[in-house]
């Protein structure tokens, strides 16, 4: 017999077979997640490399807190060599009523030195490649910004002092690379309006880099001259600097798609191999009879190849296609997050997810198709001499390190992927024992209630194995959507109510000394509460105990202030605070003076322009960061301030939450520079968001493959149900109470599982909440209330579809049943 | 309801089975196939009665015609004064669970249900009380009562065909209905079980149908009925009316 017409014929007669078309699904669902998931990291591969050349818009940049020395850039332009200068400073930008934070970056003529700028005239016309940035006066906004501040263009923008023209969208930044998930959105303006702006004062944050581009020897050249002038706030950043960056958005990006498309291959697996388990025991019978016909074991064993080769292709198909849309709306979730603007997707990523579902199917589905070549021909005779042997361990071991090798590989990380699979068998089998323990307890449930408790009851101990599987497969699949649908929210919202209220929302930095009188009075006319402006130096941290720092970017430049008494949010762990005309001490924050291995009785040394002192440590502050108050690591005792050059930072909770309250502060004191922390931490929930909604359509995978989990286990036990079920009829059991019975048997299943589910989110939850974020959670009905409601629609939804012809069967059934 | 009640009252006289021109035909790819053909007989309360003949003679599918399994495609069968086909698979189950009880080949016992539990599944379904007290009196009639609390993956196959007794006469039965009960037990077992049955049987006063192929099993019934290609050929006893050929042994 020609083992292709055999495959096609088992394939043919068996194609409408439950367990052929749950074996399907499972592969599809599988190749389906994986698709998804590298359809859309090839996507953003393939953004970022084509970035990679221009993601500088520069071959070399000086990168620094002040603005790089004249004498680099004439050294620069002798060599030949193209300049161009940038400044990047976070700052609310003012706009009609309208007031945002935006990152502003400003350049000179001829950015940028590499790739081009495109802008468009309006939100989403069509855009157009330029040479040039803009003009003195003018701002491109980048669509996000236009939104945020609710312009129609052409409109104005008031950028501290100056008042510009707002022209055009900037729809395309070279340099964008490693900031993709920037969190205020961008504005580009000249570098003569920011000067004038007077933003840049000492405490600004502002940063500055010098452009380089040329031929690759001048640029080598100017490389290694320049590194020999950098001082420690100085920084060279080459072209593979910024590869390395893109490629670790890009890593993070896999990462965290490749773990939820793994969680949906693992239980792919589950499904797949439940039902091979079960298509392999429907067949034994014909595979008996053939092999008493003549059929040979290698044409059974290549039949069966053949056949699970037919549903591969199958699968493959309908899972790419699957897969393809889903990659969509991962895109269109992320939107505006990390990606932006992508190439088209393309069809190569699909051959990667096909070889998986070959080894998937190799790994899952042919061990139990193969052992189908040993079924003895005299089963014909005597079923019992059809002993199925268990296969053999190793072989099997093997064909599942297989098929896990490749998400492990999607994975990019070993280590990553070890840990995410041993945290899935974990927190599988702390499911699968709460779920035994639970079962454990309906069995004394069984002996007090009546005959459809009894009954169903008696179903669920007897699959008692299948059933913790279902519940475990799909509790966890439930659990990781709701931790994404409902625990992630509740999460954010509740931290934020934990806060106190007048935690402050709003920063100004860059406050003259002079100004700190009237800037506090304006800002409590105003109605800001929680007010503290407190004086900020920048110093470089010499020496400690006369040991040069340990190199730690928190050693280098610090932020230094000084006080009389101890802030609030802060805690004395060692030693004592200044006492009341103290001078020459220091006091450090916990987790620096950790870090940076520094201890009560050092003395630091610091310098500060031409200034060089010092200060003996006398106590350690922990500091509650959460508190949103501005706090230094390093505290000085007032005596420091009266030599140090030194501005003023303030912050502040503004009541009505509406930034253009500022505005008059912002007219009057054009060199302070207005942070607003509560558009930051909502940009923050916005990318948060984003990026779970990219997710939970990978998990939505993982979901399917827990319900093809939960059909495949009652495919598999369908025979057995039929036969209960005829029996109690035969008894004189009705139709009801069958039906009542079938209902304890799901209903106490999906109990388990929304338990499970639920449970579990929550207690996450609670950690996250206790470990990030440092407050106590507390799950809402909703999450329960959601939880138990799927749990309940998909185990009584799939018990339903599974069991219908259980409940036609007719109890004469139960006489010819052997 | 009346004659229901009427008939408890007078059950040892009264007729408790009652088939009239039986038949049961199925459609067959070529042709229809005629399984039972014109099957009369009548049965009163607690006689004895065995159903012998061949393999594929049809005397599983007449019992369960008879006990309310399946419905007749010709003739009428009356089961403790109620016509069976004009009743509805639901309404036939109500019949069966307080008046029927049943004892099979191979046992039937819920796997994961303790001999305990399996009797009182079945006095549930009956809608009796006291289930577990009379559950434990059954078990003990067949010799059980150490056995309550075992799987019947813990008993020999004889010990689960008792329990299946007990689950049998538990919901005190008007009619009991076996289907090649000693089949898949050997020879003593088969027998030991076979005298428990019939004991059991007298001390409750219910009427029994007994399908079997065996002779020794058929002879300490009452009646024997003889089915041959889904006609009945043989009646040992003067009351069955239909066609009496010659006594079939
Ligand atoms: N629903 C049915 N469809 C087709 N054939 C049937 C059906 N029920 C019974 N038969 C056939 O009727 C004949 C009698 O079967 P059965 O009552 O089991 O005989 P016995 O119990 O005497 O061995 C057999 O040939 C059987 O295959
Ligand atoms: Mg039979």
């Amino acid at each position: 017999m020609n083992p292709i017409t055999l495959s096609l014929k088992l394939l043919g007669r068996q194609g409408q077979s439950m367990p052929l078309v749950m074996l399907l699904a499972g592969l599809a669902v599988a190749t389906a997640a994986l698709s998804a998931v590298s359809l859309f990291t090839d996507r953003v591969g393939r953004a970022m490399e084509r970035q990679a050349s221009e993601a500088l818009a520069a071959d070399l940049i000086v990168a620094g807190r002040e603005r790089v020395p004249v004498e680099f850039v004439d050294q620069a332009r002798s060599m030949g060599l193209e300049t161009a200068e940038l400044v990047l400073v976070s700052t609310v930008i003012f706009a009609g009523d309208e007031s945002n934070l935006i990152d502003v970056k400003a350049a000179t003529d001829g950015y940028p030195l590499r790739g081009r700028l495109q802008v468009s005239p309006e939100l989403g016309a069509d855009d157009r490649e330029v040479e040039q940035g803009p003009r003195p006066g003018e701002a491109w906004l980048e669509p996000r910004a236009v939104r945020t501040l609710d312009l129609e263009l052409p409109a104005t923008v008031e950028l501290g002092r100056r008042t510009l023209d707002a022209s055009q969208v900037l729809t395309w930044e070279p340099d964008r690379g490693g900031s993709r998930f920037m969190l205020a959105p961008r504005m580009l303006v000249h570098f003569d309006d920011l000067m004038a702006a007077d933003l840049l004062g000492p405490g600004s944050r502002a940063r500055f880099r010098l452009l380089i581009a040329g031929s690759e020897r001048s640029v080598a050249e100017f490389g290694s001259w320049v590194s020999d002038r950098l001082d420690d706030n100085q920084a060279l950043i080459t072209v593979a600097d910024a590869e390395d960056q893109t490629g670790q958005a890009l890593t993070q990006a896999r990462r965290f798609l490749g773990i939820a498309a793994l969680t949906a291959v693992i239980l792919a697996a589950v499904a797949i191999l439940l039902t091979a388990l079960r298509y392999q025991r429907s067949q034994r019978d014909l595979i008996a009879l053939l092999k008493c016909f003549g059929a040979s074991t290698t044409q059974v064993g290549l039949a069966m190849v053949l056949v699970l080769a037919w549903l591969v292709l199958i699968a493959v198909a309908v899972g790419g296609a699957a897969g393809w849309l889903a990659q969509e709306s991962i895109v269109r979730a992320l939107a505006e997050a990390p990606v932006g603007e992508l190439p088209p997707a393309r069809l190569l990523p699909l051959l990667g997810s096909a070889v998986f579902t070959v080894l998937l199917a190799a790994g899952f589905a042919l061990p139990p198709l193969m052992s189908l070549r040993r079924v003895p021909p005299m089963r014909i005779l005597n079923r019992a001499m059809d002993r199925m042997r268990t296969p053999w361990l190793l072989s099997w071991g093997l064909a599942i390190a297989g098929a896990l090798a490749i998400p492990v590989l999607q994975l990019g990380d070993l280590r990553l992927a070890v840990i995410v699979l041993g945290a899935c068998l974990v927190l599988a089998l702390a499911l699968a024992l709460t779920g035994w323990l639970a079962m454990l307890g309906t069995r004394t449930l069984a002996t007090r209630a009546g005959p459809s408790w009894r009954f169903g009851l008696a179903g669920l101990q007897r699959r008692r194995a299948g059933g913790i599987l279902q519940i475990t497969a799909l509790g966890l699949a439930l659990m990781a959507l709701l931790l994404l649908l409902v625990v992630r929210g509740e999460l954010m919202s509740q931290w934020q109510s934990s806060l106190p209220p007048d935690t402050p929302d709003h920063f100004l930095v860059n406050i003259q000394p002079d100004q700190v009188e009237a800037v506090g009075e304006r800002l409590t006319s105003i109605g800001a509460r929680n007010l503290q402006i407190r004086p900020m130096a920048n110093a470089n941290l010499l020496r400690v105990s006369g040991q040069r720092p340990p190199d730690d970017r928190m050693a280098g430049q610090v932020n230094i202030s000084w006080i009389d008494e101890l802030p609030p949010a802060n805690e004395i762990v060692a030693g004592e605070f200044f006492a009341p005309g103290a001078t020459g001490e220091v006091s450090l924050a916990e987790m620096w003076a950790e870090r940076l291995g520094v201890e009560l009785g050092d003395e630091l040394t610091f310098e500060s322009g031409a200034l060089e002192f010092s200060a003996r440590v006398t106590s350690i502050r922990r500091v509650d960061w959460n508190s949103f108050n501005v706090n230094f690591f390093i505290l000085l005792t007032p005596d420091a301030g009266q030599v140090l050059p030194h501005q003023h930072i303030a912050s502040f909770y503004l009541a009505d939450g509406d930034g253009s309250v500022l505005r008059p502060l912002n007219r009057e004191f054009p060199n302070i520079s207005i942070l607003d922390i509560g558009a930051l931490i909502q940009r923050v929930q916005e990318i948060i968001d984003q990026v779970s909604n990219a997710a939970q359509v990978v998990f939505f995978f993982t979901l399917i493959a827990g319900l093809v989990v939960l059909l495949a286990a009652i495919e598999a036990t369908r025979d057995e149900r039929r036969h209960e079920s005829a029996l109690i009829r035969t008894l004189g059991a009705d139709n009801g109470l069958v039906r009542r019975g079938i209902l304890v048997e799901y209903g106490v299943m999906a109990l388990i599982a929304g338990l499970l589910a639920t449970g579990g989110a929550a207690v996450t939850g609670w950690l996250m909440a206790r470990e990030l974020f440092n407050f106590a959670y507390q799950p809402t009905p909703i999450l329960f209330a959601l939880g138990f409601v799927a749990a309940f629609i998909l185990v009584l939804g799939s018990g339903w579809i599974g069991n219908r012809s259980v409940l036609a069967t007719p109890p004469v059934r139960i006489l010819r049943a052997g | 309801m009346i004659t229901a009640i009427m008939e408890r009252m007078h059950a040892p006289e009264k007729l408790i089975l009652d088939c009239r021109h039986v038949g049961f035909r199925v459609d067959a790819p070529d042709g229809e196939l005629v399984i039972l053909d014109d099957i009369s007989f009548q049965l009163n309360g607690s006689e004895t009665l065995a159903i012998v003949g061949a393999s594929g003679s049809g005397k599983t599918t007449l019992l369960g015609l008879l006990a309310g399994l399946d419905r007749p495609t010709r003739g009428e069968v009356w089961l403790a004064g109620q016509q069976l086909n004009q009743l509805d698979e639901n309404e036939r189950a109500r019949l069966r669970r307080q008046r029927v009880g049943f004892v099979f080949q191979s046992f039937h016992l819920l796997p994961s249900l303790t001999a305990l539990d399996n009797v009182i599944l079945a006095i549930e379904i009956a809608g009796m009380d006291r289930a577990g007290e009379r559950a434990r009196q059954a078990l003990a009639q067949v010799g059980l009562d150490q056995r309550l609390r075992h799987y019947p993956r813990q008993l020999s196959g004889g010990e689960q065909q008792r329990v299946a007794i007990a689950r049998a006469f538990a919901i005190e039965p008007d009619i009991l209905f076996a289907d090649e009960p000693t089949g898949n037990l050997d020879r003593s077992t088969g027998e030991r079980i076979a005298s428990l049955l019939f004991d059991l049987n007298r001390q409750h006063g219910t009427a029994l149908v007994l399908v079997t192929h065996d002779p020794h099993l058929a002879e300490r019934c009452q009646r024997v009925l003889t089915l041959d290609g889904g006609r009945l050929v043989g009646a040992d006893d003067a009351q069955a009316k239909p066609i009496a050929a010659t006594a079939s042994l």
